[in-house]
């Protein structure tokens, strides 16, 4: 039943039918399973489904700004520890000026590469570390907040459910490159902290350059997040290298493709040998005369691939799904609403947001609502009918309506009740009791 | 978040270099400290003519030391990391599922767009409207945006504390807000009120209640009464500590806004919720969890859904959210259709027709 208005013609009385046991079980059942206080209680496993990414991404710029620093400490430390054990070794040398000199020499370098690294750690603190870690702080803090609400009808709930209809709008649009718009809403709604702006902005500047035919920027991303690339076995890496090589291929440098081929790709052999050789293959085919397999390696396609690998690798590593968030939210939210009802004209409710001409087209996209309870909206008052304020029908025209609209009604004109709809016009008592289950 | 709060907690330590930081080792910019006094004091040894063997095979063994001291604290703040990332991976169990494009065609991005760009309208973002508008190049329809122009005027006034422009539209639109109960005008001297009073301009106050508050005296009358006995609580600091503390506070004025863009939407009959909240609410409240479970369920079954355009599943939303009239039969469990209505019998209960049919067939 689509329709909120539950036409009289479809409503009548059955003339001989007598009650069956089938009707009591369903009698028994009356009002009993609306389901009308599901909204209620939080359900927060449904809320965190989404929330996965949103502490991911400050995780990996963390770890990120850890493997910078342990780098800087391998190069000047190590360094060091070199430059200390040298002199030792001649410690025991015949002192000379010479020596003295050489020995104040070499701790003064010591001594400018400890302070040159205290002086990055401690840049890398200030302008990555410490605000990485506020970032992973207000992000925890802003999910352990929504944990601890008990009801949606919280105004508390609420103001979060804002945020994060905000989170989700900045993150569709910097996935639509509409950056402008998605700097603009974290600014105007303060919650810089809590959207990903430069993650994209680093996607896009990595984007751009593959655009541009440069694998440079990439395959800085590339190792940057080696060691989580080489866990999921993405193979980013190899196609940038690989791509590389059609580069010089088809420049036809010969030699330089094939010391690049050993120093980059040979490495690969054990999870891409086919490519490889290849590759090989391919040095002996100018891009003029290329064929099939090769014909498609020296296609310009294969950067936009590129492009598009890209993206999924970083969308992988972040735990971010390939759809933007609110898709993902519109797609259910939608089909939890939609009913045939939402597109027919006479039926249509200005409150439904699947009525809304333009939703109403989105959600073209997803399925219908099921639904194995029934809801029966009174048309006068607008709300739903239950135990407490049964439905009542006209018996001549079928038309239900609630008990509260019509011993309103009742009251106001001497128990008399008419219908909007047909007009039938009766008295309460003459009103019959509706069983809907 | 416990579990992911709690290690973050002993990361931040780790991290901060404080002296309270309870790592094994000392903290990484400490041990640099330590390891530069000790060369300068070594440079200042052979410089001094005073450094035996001993002194470079000291410092050598420092730096060894020093080495081994900022490992064992890196090693250390990644092992902290590690355990908040494995804090995370236990907390986030079901990663978000993955599905096909979606909203791609030009129809559907164009009707996305237009949604947006009316929710940051309809929510008052109108610098937002105005950034997304022109990224996007859409067409809104001129009176939307007046509409909202209009909007927008009344509620900047209304942000800078002038309520003449949002009285001037209540007043006019009385019996509009009248017959949904709102309270809006009402509010909005209430407010005006309380700035009176807490410019301790108590008089000013007075004389403003004793003009505007007699209209609202049989909706009101106690929220009137509270408003009255903050003048026993004057100064305002006082009022602070007072039961009346509530009225002080800056949502007072602050709700005027969003509850003044609800009445004005009604009146153009638009919806009385922003629907994008409602549809990312239930679809992020745990609508997506039940469809994806159901999903799971109909794969692990290998069955296919009975109708591929029906969701398997009832999703169930609140009260506030069923907008249509359903008929689920309790006999066939069918949701009705045109060609299946639903028939009330004798005795008042309702079924479908094919139902029916079927129990009145002898035998059925």
């Amino acid at each position: 039943m689509s329709d909120p208005t539950w036409p009289a013609r479809r409503f009548r009385f059955s003339p001989a039918t007598t009650t069956t046991p089938h009707l009591d079980i369903a009698s028994a059942r009356t009002f009993t399973s609306t389901g009308a206080m599901a909204g209620n209680r939080l359900n927060v496993d449904g809320i965190m489904l989404f929330e996965q990414p949103f502490t991911r991404v400050p995780y990996e710029n963390f770890r990120k700004v850890f493997r910078t620093s342990q780098k800087q400490i391998e190069k000047e430390l190590g360094a060091v520890q070199i430059s200390a054990a040298d002199l030792a070794m001649k410690a025991h040398t015949p002192s000379t000026d010479k020596k003295m000199a050489n020995s104040v020499k070499a701790i003064d370098a010591m001594i400018s590469r400890v302070e040159n690294l205290k002086r990055k750690l401690s840049e890398l603190q200030e302008s990555s570390g410490s605000p990485t870690l506020t970032v992973m702080r207000e992000r925890s803090q802003h999910l352990a907040n929504v944990e601890a609400l008990q009801s949606e009808m919280d105004p508390e709930f609420s103001r979060w459910a804002d945020t994060r209809l905000d989170r989700w709008l900045v993150d569709w649009s910097l996935r639509m490159g509409k950056e402008r718009t998605a700097k603009q809403i974290a600014y105007d709604r303060g919650i810089e902290n809590l959207v990903d702006i430069e993650l994209f902005s680093d996607i896009r500047r990595i984007e751009d350059a593959l655009n541009r035919r440069s694998c440079t920027e990439a395959l800085a991303w590339c190792s940057e997040n080696k060691a989580a690339l080489r866990k999921l076995k993405n193979p980013l890496e190899f196609d940038l290298r690989f791509q590389e090589f059609i580069e010089l291929a088809r420049a036809r440098r010969k030699d330089d493709a094939i010391a690049y081929q050993k120093k980059f790709l040979i490495s690969w052999s054990e999870t891409h040998l086919p490519q490889i050789t290849q590759a090989s293959a391919l040095l002996a085919i100018p891009p003029e005369r290329a064929f099939g397999q090769y014909k498609r390696l020296y296609d310009a396609t294969r950067w936009t691939n590129l492009v598009q690998a890209f993206r999924l690798s970083v969308y992988n590593l972040s735990t971010l799904p390939t759809e933007p968030l609110l898709h993902l939210a519109m797609y259910a939210g939608l089909a939890s609403l939609k009913l045939p009802g939402c597109y027919d004209h006479a039926t249509k409710n200005p409150d439904c947001p699947v009525c809304d001409s333009s939703l109403g087209r989105l959600a073209a996209e997803v399925p219908y609502s099921h639904h194995v309870n029934s809801t029966i909206v009174c048309r006068m008052t607008g709300r739903i009918m239950d135990e407490n304020n049964s439905p009542l029908a006209f018996p001549a025209s079928g038309q239900i309506y609630s008990r509260e609209a019509l011993e309103d009604m009742a009251a106001k004109n001497n128990g008399v009740v008419t219908c909007p709809r047909s007009g039938e016009t009766i008295q309460f008592e003459e009103l019959r009791k509706v069983y809907v289950s | 978040m416990d579990g992911p709060l709690k290690e973050l907690a002993k990361l931040e330590k780790l991290v901060s270099n404080s002296n309270t930081a309870k790592g094994k080792a000392p903290s990484v910019s400490d041990s640099l400290e330590a390891l530069l006094l000790s060369l300068k004091e070594a440079k200042e040894r052979v410089q001094g003519g005073t450094a035996s063997p001993e002194t470079y095979t000291s410092l050598a063994k420092t730096v060894e030391s020093t080495k081994k001291d900022v490992d064992d604290r890196q090693k250390e703040v990644y092992n902290s990391l590690a355990r908040y990332g494995k804090a995370l991976d236990k907390r986030f169990t079901a990663p978000l599922p993955s599905y096909p494009p979606m909203f791609t065609s030009s129809e559907s991005s164009a009707a996305l767009e237009r949604t947006i760009a009316q929710h940051f309208l309809r929510t008052g973002q109108f610098k937002t409207a105005e950034v997304f508008i022109e990224e996007s190049g859409i067409d809104i329809p001129p009176e939307m945006r007046e509409h909202f122009a209009d909007l927008h005027r009344i509620m900047s006034s209304l942000r800078q504390n002038a309520i003449a422009p949002a009285l001037e539209w209540t007043e006019a639109n009385r019996h509009f807000l009248h017959s949904r109960s709102s309270p809006l005008e009402f509010n909005l001297h209430r407010s005006q009120y309380m700035r009176l009073l807490l410019s301790s301009n108590h008089l000013a106050a007075l004389s403003y209640a004793r003009a505007n508050f007699q209209r609202f005296h049989d909706r009101h009358s106690a929220e009137i009464y509270r408003l009255m006995n903050c003048l026993a609580y004057m100064p305002p600091s006082r009022l602070q500590g007072s039961p009346y503390a509530d009225l002080t506070s800056p949502s007072l004025h602050a709700d005027l806004e969003p509850m003044f863009a609800k009445e004005y939407c009604a009146s153009l009959g638009m919806s009385r919720q922003v629907p994008l909240r409602v549809v990312g609410d239930i679809g992020g409240g745990g609508a997506l969890a039940r469809i994806e479970k159901g999903r799971k369920v109909m794969r692990e079954r290998k069955s296919e859904w009975s109708q591929a355009d029906e969701l398997p599943i009832e999703i169930q939303v609140g009260p506030e959210n069923r907008y249509h009239s359903i008929f689920a039969c309790p006999v066939s469990k069918e949701q009705s259709t045109e060609q299946n209505p639903p028939m009330m019998m004798a005795c008042g209960h309702v079924i479908t027709r094919d139902s029916l049919q079927k129990l009145s067939k002898p035998g059925g």
